[in-house]
């Protein structure tokens, strides 16, 4: 198809503007007409998480390493935000840089000697990584506070303009989201992306074509630890007090949940996966003792007929590729037209 | 297609009288956030069990007249996320005053933040933490905390001639505090701590803490963990035959301690403030009534609840029917002897710290009972 053929509703500028005038206009004018603080605490959850599902459908998704970790470097970026802000007193401007940058450097040093184990080896070794990351939280107790978490993280404060409302922390978060997502797809939807994409399907093959094998998953790997950062130093300033227990196995598992129910390797079936897996915890309260019953089994039957996902990576390519690509033209006389 | 229509018509009906009721009496709704999901879910089905008694209790005894007290339960899985959504939805939700929860420290915290924000009064029946009860002027608890306990339990062991102890506690925020509490004051009365080890959570192999504080030659060993590790723990002492005796902190106390360890768990002595077996009538009248509704003798953990209820439920009567969370609040810092059936219950109405009556436990022929 080509550019020009495209008009309307579903140009791509506008849909862009749409999306953003329902992140930022529609969503949070919804929300305060129902007059929910509940609702935003939910839909800022729920932020937190895309950026976080999204930045692991990097590695798991595009990349094809299936990292059991990811909820540790949540940590280090939750941990590095919390103990700038209330041990030196830095800014949110200053803390979630900081975070990200911290959990990506760790992601890194820790992806050197891992990045060259394959497939299920790789999996236990993230697994331990996160397990390390824990413990160290947990009994590094004159750094962390140990167990006692972290308590009374100021809120977020933007050039002398402080997010005291459910409605400004939740700007920030879905500001800081878009962003995160729109680099994240800019990431994945180029050649570099494409080359992360061999590796995932045939790493012998892309190393013999020329790809830096091991040096593009250290970077995979180090990007999306850096984004994990972010979006703990989010949860940090936003709930104000964080403890060990909130960056256990078990919550590398939910995010992975997310990422795989979603479509993995697509990132809008990524969104559609924390979706649906923050919001359905919450919307079936009304079943009572049942409530996790009924949330397992909607997943179980997402994952039994849909098997690639909400969304598989395929048919989100070809979405976002018609939707968002103008630089997916077709010249003429060219065979390559993404760039 | 008549039955339908006529079963619609009843239902309207039943509305129409039910709102009319409701112009009468005013409801007032409590909120309970608390784990019915997940690992912790046996506690919270203990609390929830033990909050239905207490205000079956409460209206029996003639209640709030002119108001219907309901209580609403949220299953928070003991988890900060689910903990902070719920507290947002409670505190949005202006017909409730006042909340109950949740189970574990840190998940307390963590919807202390909002509750401190929106001003709605909670009161955790076991958030133990130093730091809980400072986060605002609107966090309460109803459980002892190991300030109190450790110097207790302490001086109890200076009085049985003990002087050089080992202390072995759970790496968490209630297990740091319990064993530092314990050291200190034990310290302070003279004696001499040869060892404190900690252990994460999930432990279930003792044996090198054991040959380790083994070493270093305690009359004692002071345990700060729970009865799943306790169990493990004394099974692992019997065996490696560890000499020296033992004592614990009250959260040990369950029979499941004994069911587990089995004769590895005679001589434990303990405190607790709840004993199922206390003569007093409100003690045995609560142990009945648990034990004919849900068929299961309540522990530790249902008796605090049953008093954090009881606690809320009276500082509402003192307010009266027009209650808001303000009033409600200084009504609970103003707790004073409440005879509950875990102690007598007194808040200090500036730190809002409870203070409790303990006593002292012994097991012996596997069973707990109550020593001078």
């Amino acid at each position: 198809m080509n550019a020009p053929e495209r008009a309307g509703l579903l140009a791509p500028p506008v849909l862009k503007g749409l999306l953003a005038v329902i992140v930022f206009v529609v969503l949070p004018g919804t929300l305060l007409t129902i007059g929910g603080g509940y609702l935003f605490q939910i839909a800022t959850t729920a932020l937190i998480f895309v950026i976080l599902a999204a930045s692991l459908n990097l590695v798991t998704g595009t990349t094809g390493l299936l990292s059991l970790g990811h909820a540790g470097f949540y940590g280090i970026g939750a941990y590095t935000a919390a103990l700038l802000s209330t041990q030196l007193g830095l800014p949110f401007l200053v803390t979630l840089p900081l975070a990200g940058l911290s959990a990506g450097i760790i992601g890194v040093l820790v992806a050197l000697p891992t990045m060259r184990l394959v497939s299920i080896y790789f999996a236990v070794a993230t697994l331990g990584i996160g397990e390390m990351i824990y413990v160290t939280l947990l009994n590094w107790t004159d750094f962390t506070h140990g167990p006692m978490g972290i308590r009374g993280i100021p809120s977020i404060e933007l050039f002398g303009w402080r997010a005291s409302s459910s409605l400004d922390e939740y700007l920030v978060v879905a500001t800081t989201a878009v962003i995160s997502l729109w680099a994240l797809s800019r990431l994945t939807h180029s050649y570099y992306g494409n080359a992360l994409r061999a590796v995932r399907e045939d790493d012998q093959c892309a190393n013999a074509m020329g790809l830096n094998v091991v040096r593009l998953k250290i970077e995979a790997f180090g990007i999306s630890c850096f984004f994990a950062g972010i979006a703990g130093a989010l949860l940090a300033h936003t709930g104000k007090f964080i403890s060990p227990d909130q960056f256990r196995f078990s919550e590398s598992i939910n995010i992975l949940a997310m990422v795989v129910v979603g479509g993995l390797g697509s990132l809008p079936g990524t969104v559609i996966g924390v979706l649906l897996l923050i919001i359905l915890p919450e919307a079936l309260r009304g079943a009572g003792d049942f409530r996790m019953i009924a949330v397992g089994s909607i997943m179980f039957l997402s994952i039994l007929l849909l098997p690639k996902g909400l969304l598989g990576e395929a048919s989100a390519l070809d979405l976002l590729r018609r939707q968002f690509g103008e630089a997916w033209k077709s010249v003429p006389g060219s065979n390559v037209g993404w760039r | 297609m008549a039955l339908k229509r006529l079963g619609a018509i009843v239902a309207m009906a039943v509305a129409v009288v039910a709102g009319a009721a409701s112009a009468q009496t005013k409801q007032i709704v409590l909120g309970y956030e608390l784990p019915l999901s997940g690992d912790s879910a046996h506690y919270g089905e203990a609390f929830r069990n033990a909050a239905e008694i207490g205000l079956a209790d409460f209206k029996a005894a003639g209640g709030l007249p002119g108001a219907d007290i309901v209580i609403r339960y949220e299953d928070s899985k003991n988890d900060a996320r689910e903990a902070r959504n719920i507290a947002q939805m409670f505190a949005d939700d202006k017909s409730i005053i006042g909340v109950l929860g949740d189970f574990s420290s840190t998940v307390s915290m963590a919807a202390a933040e909002i509750y401190a924000k929106s001003g709605v009064p909670q009161l955790s029946q076991t958030a133990s933490h130093p730091d809980f009860v400072k986060i605002s002027k609107w966090q309460f608890r109803n459980i002892t905390t190991q300030s109190y306990e450790g110097p207790f339990n302490a001086e109890w062991m200076r009085e049985k001639g003990h002087t050089k102890v080992a202390v072995v506690a759970i790496q968490n925020d209630w297990g740091l505090s319990a064993a530092s509490s314990f050291a200190d004051a034990f310290k302070a009365k003279g004696g001499a701590i040869s060892s404190i080890e900690y252990f994460n959570p999930g432990t279930r192999d003792f044996r090198s803490i054991l040959t380790k504080i083994n070493r270093t030659k305690p009359d004692a060993i002071y345990l700060c963990m729970f009865y799943e590790e306790g169990a493990s723990f004394l099974q692992q002492r019997q065996q490696l035959n560890v000499a020296a005796a033992v004592f614990g902190a009250s959260s040990l106390y369950n029979d499941q301690l004994i069911a587990l360890a089995g004769p590895a768990v005679d001589g434990l002595m303990l405190s607790s403030n709840f004993v199922p077996t206390n003569p007093d009538p409100k003690v045995q009248a609560f142990v009945n009534a648990y034990n004919t509704k849900y068929g299961a003798i309540p522990n530790q953990f249902a008796a605090q609840a049953y008093d954090a209820v009881g606690i809320m439920l009276t500082a509402l009567k003192k307010t009266g029917v027009n209650a808001t969370r303000d009033s409600l609040r200084d009504a609970l810092a103003q707790t004073k002897d409440y005879p509950g059936i875990t102690g007598q219950t007194t808040f200090d109405p500036e730190t809002r710290e409870p203070v409790k009556t303990v006593v002292r436990m012994m097991v012996s022929n596997g069973k707990f009972s109550v020593v001078p």
